[in-house]
């Protein structure tokens, strides 16, 4: 009896010790995992205010008693940090100890309280049930399994293997230094298989495409600058100036009722980049968040004479990047040399196809990082394709061959991100290439992409590509200023203002006059040396694309698609107000007695 | 005499642990100023030749140690013992590695990799356990795995499951050793080392997320009894299938079973098999056209797995090296608008061409659309067996442990009436 009751009395010693234990377990295993979360989250040797003193005693090193204070700071840091690891370690083994223990006392209790078995009660299930209720388990679980494969498969499945062999060949081609140039696939004769196949003649029958436009050209060769000058080969004209050469160009029209409509032309795929022109080919791409496409008009007939799919680019990215519907997935204007068109959309993707609509290479840029989408639009110097490409924590502007899509020069930038536009413009000295991002206005040697001058002068999220005339560039950004810089190895800024910002519509200069549009809507014309406002008008409706010039008038379109077109001139001399019947965002395109606009859905030729 | 025996002893156990100084790795790991973080290492520091011997013998040891006392002694405290020795020593002292569940990897490597050699150890680690399970079940599983040894100390009020969820969960570790053999196979990783859930407890050093996997099987393993050995094991399905062969295996009643129905819930593994009832049987014909139809089956799911497991090929190769690099290569912007990886950067600095990373990772593709081929019709063929196995019945009239599932514990023996010396009396 006695020996019962210190048996029950050991028993029950054992039973408290365990739930003690398991008590103290419990505790050490959430302070352990507080402990972790501590150490996970914590960086001691990158916290923020550890580099801003740091970013201080840069600033100022003389600052004895600063670096001391990051002395001591550090070492309180990395001490919390080792205490921290310490704890956690000391955590597990005594954890290990409690569990050991509860073991222990569990088995011991176990042991000295020896019961005897129930016999199960005799009514258990049907043998032959529980046997066909497992079969039915076993198949719902495999088919179950063959579901998930097959749905991971849909979700996941890229083609990886084929995009790697093609790049495998790809490289191998043109066997890239490691690190640079990954992902060019150059076909030089051939058209591989996912964008050949999809090279379709739309709207072929009843249409011959206009003769060869390339017989005759030299495909090594560049335009001159009168040919480039007698076409429109980029984002507001030769050299992105906003400056149209071409004459006869119509002043008046209605889309809704056809007057001087020549042709209206759908467009599949929505886009904001603004057609251009090559002889009697206009270019423009489209694109969704699934699909991008490169589209060649007949600028007499508006014909669509082929359209091109992009796809299956190496390196091109699974996911499409976040853009807003204000920029969306092709925003930037195509250009074009006479031998090739380029196009560059908004995950990086970049294709070079000549007229016919054959693919010559393609590259992936990887996806543009930028919260907008990206916008910058492409230009030509010579045989060399520029593109800006100021991207968040990556800023550069590179020069590719037109031919194969080599990288010829890649200059860093240390700006932020960007959505302008390269302009290339001619001194009469040299040529050089102006970028604007925050902070700066910068040119370049466009043939070897050395920096030639830059000025502190532009803040923001920048928009707007810069005006040139006569010497003097003019940048301009919202929340910043207008500023007006006379170029040269010391650039100079000769007058600035901040009545006028804009944030998307790139200004427009001529020798004596400053054009400003903002996308609210108001309009303002500076006088180009001095600064001096001759006049502001207020359009009434919010405006996205650039203006242009053209046989002296400027054609400015606002959202609503009513071309604006006023006389560039001291005064604001309305020449006509001319609605396309559908609303626009993009800056038109000319040719010889005809205007290119890209509606939101159609593009027009409007044409006497 | 004694006292001088003890001091002898002591001292030389002391003098074998000094070996291991020559094994590790004597210069420290390089801090990089970049951030790279070095990965945890799948294996402890080397050690001595003399000690890895060592580890054999106590393997041998400890097998035939605990094959005497599950065949011999039928004692359960016998086996509990050693299943503490066992955690103590292939547990906490050689910090679970080798283990013989990991094996599997290294000896598929070794059968696809002529480069790489195959330590001693890990082939008697391998092979060893297979030979004893041959001859008296698995011994090895009752109380010299560490990994179960552990889990059979927690459990403590182990429920049982039930036959649906037994016959669906006892798929997964089929899974697992296709798995782990695929990627093994391929040079491409360790992954029954990697998600090894215990091995961060030996060494008191489990990141995070294994020790959350850890202490859920352990608390989960207080109720339902060894679920790593059940429900994950891959060396479990090997040594399931070399046990149902096995020359000698445990009994529950050292005699002629009396059905006194005391073992029936004794198992917390499910792994008694019960007398088949043998009247009013299922029809015999549609018995037969079930297993004709079980027949036809099979084929089919041996494609089908084959064909899923197939499409899958991609995915499962994306965890290899080499595909990663090639992809991040191919796709520089996943990286979440992070500065370029590190495996990228390393690569730049390797002056090595872009084409034979590319080729490379290409013809590691195809090595996995091969092998998820056969991991598919391997699966398959497993769901096809389990569901012929649960047609075809063996009439049975006694209370017997399951050969193949039965891990030799000897919980049941303690409820059977029937002892041994009342059978030699």
């Amino acid at each position: 009896m006695t020996n019962q009751a210190s048996s029950a009395s050991t028993r029950k010693l054992l039973q408290n010790i365990a739930i003690a234990s398991a008590i103290f377990a419990v505790i050490l295993c959430v302070l352990i995992i507080v402990n972790f979360i501590q150490l996970k989250r914590a960086d001691p040797l990158n916290s923020k205010v550890l580099t801003t003193l740091v970013e201080r005693l840069h600033a100022n090193q003389d600052d004895e008693s600063l670096r001391q204070e990051i002395r001591e700071l550090d070492l309180l840091a990395r001490k919390a940090f080792f205490t921290n690891q310490w704890q956690v370690r000391m955590g597990g083994y005594l954890l290990f100890v409690s569990l050991l223990v509860i073991v222990i006392c569990v088995k011991a209790t176990d042991l000295m309280q020896k019961t005897l078995p129930d016999v199960p009660s005799a009514d258990r299930r049907d043998f032959w049930h529980l046997r066909k209720i497992n079969r039915l388990w076993v198949i719902y679980t495999g088919l179950f399994i063959v579901i998930l494969s097959l749905l991971i498969v849909l979700l996941t499945h890229r083609e990886l293997g084929k995009n790697l062999e093609l790049a495998a060949r790809g490289s191998s081609e043109k066997e890239p230094a490691a690190g640079t140039d990954l992902n060019t696939r150059t076909t030089p004769g051939t058209m591989p298989k996912g964008i050949a196949a999809d090279s379709l003649k739309a709207d072929s029958a009843g249409t011959q495409a206009p003769g060869n436009v390339l017989a005759g050209i030299n495909p090594d060769g560049y335009p001159s600058l009168q040919e480039i000058n007698g076409n429109f080969t980029s984002f507001r004209g030769p050299g992105g100036t906003g400056i149209a050469y071409q004459k006869n160009i119509p002043t008046s029209w209605d889309g809704k009722s056809g007057k001087n409509v020549r042709w209206k032309t759908e467009i599949p795929l929505p886009g904001y980049n603004s057609p251009i022109i090559w002889k009697d080919r206009v270019f423009l791409t489209g694109a969704s968040e699934t699909r991008r496409e490169v589209y060649c008009i007949d600028l007499n007939s508006g014909k669509i004479l082929w359209r091109k799919t992009v796809e299956k680019i190496p390196g091109s990215p699974a996911q499409e990047p976040k853009v807003i519907s204000e920029t969306g997935f092709s925003a930037p204007t195509m250009t074009t040399d006479g031998r090739r068109v380029y196009a560059i959309f908004a995950n990086g993707d970049l294709i070079a196809l000549d007229l016919e609509g054959n693919e010559i290479w393609t590259k992936n840029l990887g996806i543009p990082l930028n919260h907008y989408g990206h916008s910058s639009s492409l230009i030509m110097y010579r045989d060399l394709l520029i593109i800006q490409y100021d991207q968040r924590g990556s800023g550069s502007v590179m020069a590719l061959a037109g031919k194969t899509g080599e990288v010829v020069w890649k200059t860093n930038r240390s700006v932020k991100i960007s959505w302008a536009s390269p302009v290339i413009i001619h001194t009469g000295k040299r040529t050089e290439l102006i970028l604007a991002a925050d902070p700066m206005v910068a040119s370049y040697n466009p043939a070897d992409g050395k920096e030639l001058w830059r000025i502190n002068c532009i803040e923001g999220e920048v928009g707007p590509s810069v005006a040139y005339a006569d010497g003097v560039v003019y940048a301009v950004n919202d929340f910043s200023k207008l500023s007006a810089i006379e170029i040269g190895d010391t650039p100079k800024l000769l007058w600035e203002d901040t009545d006028y910002l804009s944030d998307i519509p790139s200004p427009l200069a001529t020798a004596k006059y400053l054009f400003v549009v903002t996308s609210y809507g108001a309009l303002a014309c500076y006088d180009a040396k001095t600064g001096t406002k001759y006049w502001e008008q207020e359009l009434g409706t919010p405006t996205f694309a650039s203006p242009v010039l053209a046989e002296g008038k400027v054609y400015l379109m606002d959202k609503k698609g009513v071309m604006h077109i006023f006389m560039a001139d001291q005064k604001y001399t309305v020449v006509s107000e001319s609605p396309l019947g559908e609303g626009s965002s993009c800056t038109p395109a000319f040719a010889e007695g005809k205007i290119i606009i890209r509606g939101n859905k159609h593009l027009f030729c409007i044409g006497k | 005499m004694k006292k001088n025996a003890v001091l002898l002893i002591l001292i030389l156990v002391l003098t074998i642990q000094l070996l291991n100084v020559y094994g590790v790795q004597r210069f420290p790991k390089p801090e990089f100023e970049s951030g790279y973080v070095q990965p945890d290492t799948l294996q402890p520091d080397t050690r001595a030749e003399l000690l890895a011997i060592m580890d054999i013998v106590v393997l041998t040891v400890a097998l035939a140690v605990i094959s005497w006392l599950v065949l011999k002694k039928r004692s359960r405290i016998g086996v509990f013992c050693t299943s503490v020795l066992s955690l103590v020593y292939f547990g906490f002292y050689r910090e679970g590695c080798v283990c013989s569940i990991g094996a599997i990897q290294n000896i598929t490597l070794a059968m696809f990799d002529e480069n790489y050699v195959i330590p001693l150890t890990v082939i008697a680690f391998f092979v060893i356990p297979l030979i004893f399970t041959l001859f008296f079940g698995r011994t090895f599983c009752a109380g010299v795995c560490p990994f179960g040894a552990i889990q059979d100390l927690v459990s403590y009020k182990p429920q049982k499951l039930g036959t649906r969820l037994n016959a669906v969960l006892g798929l997964i570790p089929y899974l697992y050793l296709g798995l782990s053999i695929l990627y093994a196979a391929t040079g491409t990783d360790f992954i029954i080392c990697r998600y090894d859930p215990f091995v961060g407890i030996f060494r008191f050093d489990a990141s995070f997320g294994m020790f959350l996997f850890a202490g859920i099987l352990l608390v989960s393993g207080i109720f339902i009894a060894r679920p790593y050995c059940r429900f994950l094991c891959p060396y479990g399905v090997l040594l399931n299938f070399i046990s149902r062969f096995s020359w000698r295996h445990m009994t529950i009643t050292p005699a002629a079973c009396i059905k006194c129905r005391l073992c029936e819930d004794s198992c917390p593994y499910d792994a008694i098999d019960m007398p088949v009832p043998g009247k009013n049987p299922e029809d015999r014909a549609i018995t037969l056209r079930k297993l004709i139809l079980i027949c036809l089956l099979v084929p089919f799911f041996v494609l089908l797995g084959g064909y899923s497991t197939s499409r899958l090929h991609e995915t499962l190769a994306g965890v290899n090296g080499k595909v990663h690099l090639a992809k991040s290569l191919l796709e520089p912007t996943t990286n979440n608008g992070q500065p370029e990886t590190f495996e990228i950067t390393a690569f730049k600095s390797s002056g090595k061409p872009v084409s034979q990373v590319f080729s490379e990772a290409s013809a590691v593709i195809r090595q996995f659309y091969i092998g998820s081929w056969i991991l598919g019709c391997f699966i398959g063929l497993v769901f096809g067996i389990i569901l012929a196995r649960q047609l075809i019945i063996a009439y049975q009239a006694d209370y017997t442990p399951n050969k193949g599932t039965c891990f030799s514990c000897m919980r049941c023996v303690d409820y059977c009436p029937v002892t041994p010396e009342e059978v030699k009396s």
